[in-house]
C-alpha cells in the first residue's frame, strides 16, 4: 500500500501538472478537493483517466467517485480493493 | 470608420514584452525557426491557473491582460481573436494520446483546451467578461477578419471598446510537417540576413499581439486603424494592383499619401517576387520596411505588423535597429501594411496618426 501511495502521488503530480507541488508534499489523507490540494471538477476527469490508463479501473458510479477521490489513500484503497497490487 | 488603438502588447521572437523601449535591439537566430521570448508568467497569471495552460494560451493570456491593464480597462465590450492553428500543442497531445490509448478515453484537459476559441474564452473567464466573444479561423486572413469584426462592432452604437488579438504557435510536430512541405529554408540562416539569401523557403515564426481598440479618440492613443481589407487568390499581379487601388479609393487616399509601407517579404524568392514587382510599380515612391525577419512567417503575422505600425506612428520613426535608412521628413501620417500568405490570402491594413 505504501509504495502504491508513493506511486499515486507521482502520477497525480504529473497528470495534473502540479509543478509547484512535490509529490512527497501531498499528504496521504489530505483532501484532494476543496481546502486540501484545491483540485476542481476538471481534475476529477483527469483522475478518472489516470485510473483507467494506469490501473485499468473504471469509476462508473458517481457516488463511488466521492469516496474514491477523497484522498490519495482512498484512491489506493480503491485500487487495492479491485485486486490491483501496483503498476 | 476610424478606430483608435489605446494600447497594444505583443510577445514575439524579439524582446517586445515588458520592454519600454521600442525594438532597441534585435535578437538574432541562426535557424529556420523563430521562437517567442516568453516572460515570467507568475507575475501576470495566477500560478494555480497556469498549470493547465499551454504555451500559446499563456502567451495570449499574458498579452491580453497586459493590454487591458495598459488601457486601464477592466473588462472590454467584446473580445475577438484570430488564429489559424489555434491551440496546436494541446491538439497534438490529445491526438497522440488517442492513438497511444487505442481510442480509449483520453486526458480531457488537452482536448478541452485544443479548440481555437480557447484563448478568447480563457481571457473572458479570467476577467469575468460575459459579453461578445468570437474567434476567426481563416488561415492567413484570421487576424484581419478578427480586426474587421472588431471595427464593425465599434461602428455600432453599443460597443465602445474591443480587445482584439492575433496569435499562432509553432510546435515541434507542426515545424516538422510544414518543413516537409518545403515551406522553410533547408540551410540555417540568420534572420537578420533573411532578405539577402535569394533562396527557396522562409523561416518559421510565431507570436501573439493584442490591441485595445476604441471608437472615440483620447490623448493616449498610439495610432488609428483607418481600414482593412482582404482578397483571396488574385489572378495575377495586375489583379493585386487593382485590389490595392480599390482599397485606397475606399479610404479616400492616393499612393502619394502613404508615408511608409510595412511589407510582408519573407525571404522566399518566389514569394517575394510579388512584393518586388509592386515595389517597382505602384509602391515605387513609397519608403518601406520589412518585418518578418523579426517574427518569422506565420498566418497571423500581420498582428505583429500592426503592433509595429502602431509603434512606428507613435514614435514617428522606425527603430534604428532595423537599419532601413528611413528618416521621415515629416510626421508619419499614413502607414500601409500589405501582406500575402502563400499568395492565397492577401491583406491591407491602413493605419494613421491620431
Amino acid at each position: 500500500m505504501d509504495k502504491l501511495i508513493v506511486d499515486l502521488k507521482e502520477q497525480i503530480a504529473v497528470q495534473l501538472k502540479l509543478k509547484n507541488i512535490k509529490p512527497e508534499d501531498i499528504g496521504d489523507d489530505e483532501p484532494l478537493f476543496g481546502a486540501g490540494l484545491g483540485l476542481d471538477s476538471l481534475d476529477v476527469l483527469e483522475l478518472i483517466v489516470l485510473l483507467k490508463q494506469k490501473y485499468k479501473l473504471r469509476v462508473t458510479n458517481p457516488e463511488d467517485g466521492l469516496k474514491v477521490f477523497k484522498s490519495v489513500r482512498t484512491m489506493a484503497e480503491f485500487i487495492t480493493a479491485n485486486g490491483v497490487q501496483n503498476t | 470608420m476610424k478606430t483608435y488603438i489605446r494600447s497594444t502588447v505583443t510577445i514575439s521572437p524579439q524582446k517586445t514584452f515588458n520592454n519600454p523601449v521600442f525594438l532597441n535591439e534585435l535578437t538574432e537566430y541562426t535557424s529556420n525557426r523563430l521562437t517567442c521570448i516568453e516572460p515570467d508568467y507568475s507575475e501576470a497569471i495566477d500560478p494555480k491557473l497556469i498549470r493547465r495552460m499551454s504555451r500559446i494560451i499563456k502567451m495570449s493570456v499574458a498579452s491580453a491582460l497586459a493590454c487591458l491593464k495598459d488601457a486601464e480597462i477592466a473588462s472590454p465590450d467584446a473580445i475577438v481573436t484570430g488564429t489559424a492553428y489555434g491551440c496546436l500543442e494541446d491538439t497534438g497531445i490529445f491526438l497522440t494520446n488517442m492513438v497511444q490509448e487505442n481510442e480509449e478515453p483520453v486526458t480531457p484537459v488537452a482536448f478541452v483546451q485544443s479548440t481555437h476559441n480557447t484563448i478568447g474564452a480563457q481571457v473572458a473567464l479570467l476577467i469575468k467578461c460575459n459579453r461578445y466573444n468570437n474567434t476567426f479561423v481563416s488561415s492567413g486572413a484570421s487576424f484581419e477578419n478578427a480586426l474587421l469584426d472588431a471595427m464593425m462592432l465599434l461602428a455600432e452604437n453599443n460597443t465602445t471598446n474591443v480587445l482584439v488579438g492575433g496569435m499562432d504557435e509553432i510546435t515541434d510536430m507542426s515545424h516538422i510537417v510544414l518543413s516537409r512541405m518545403g515551406l522553410y529554408k533547408r540551410q540555417p540562416v540568420s534572420n537578420l540576413n533573411l532578405f539577402n539569401t535569394n533562396s527557396k523557403g522562409t523561416i518559421n515564426g510565431e507570436g501573439v499581439a493584442f490591441f485595445l481598440l476604441e471608437n472615440t479618440p483620447s490623448e493616449n492613443d498610439l495610432a488609428c486603424i483607418d481600414g482593412a481589407a482582404t482578397f483571396y487568390k488574385p489572378e495575377d499581379i495586375e489583379g493585386i494592383k487593382q485590389h490595392i487601388s480599390a482599397f485606397l479609393i475606399t479610404q479616400h487616399i492616393n499612393y502619394n499619401d502613404i508615408n511608409l509601407l510595412i511589407i510582408g517579404n519573407n525571404g522566399d524568392a518566389k514569394n517575394d517576387e510579388i512584393y518586388e514587382r509592386l515595389r517597382q510599380s505602384v509602391f515605387n515612391e513609397i519608403p518601406s520596411i520589412n518585418y518578418k525577419h523579426l517574427c518569422g512567417e506565420y498566418p497571423t503575422s500581420t498582428a505583429f505588423a500592426t503592433w509595429l505600425g502602431a509603434n512606428v506612428i507613435k514614435n514617428n520613426n522606425t527603430p534604428a535597429s532595423l537599419n532601413n535608412n528611413y528618416s521621415p521628413k515629416t510626421q508619419i501620417n499614413k502607414v500601409l501594411i500589405y501582406n500575402h500568405y502563400q499568395n492565397i490570402y492577401h491583406s491591407l491594413i491602413l493605419m494613421s496618426s491620431c
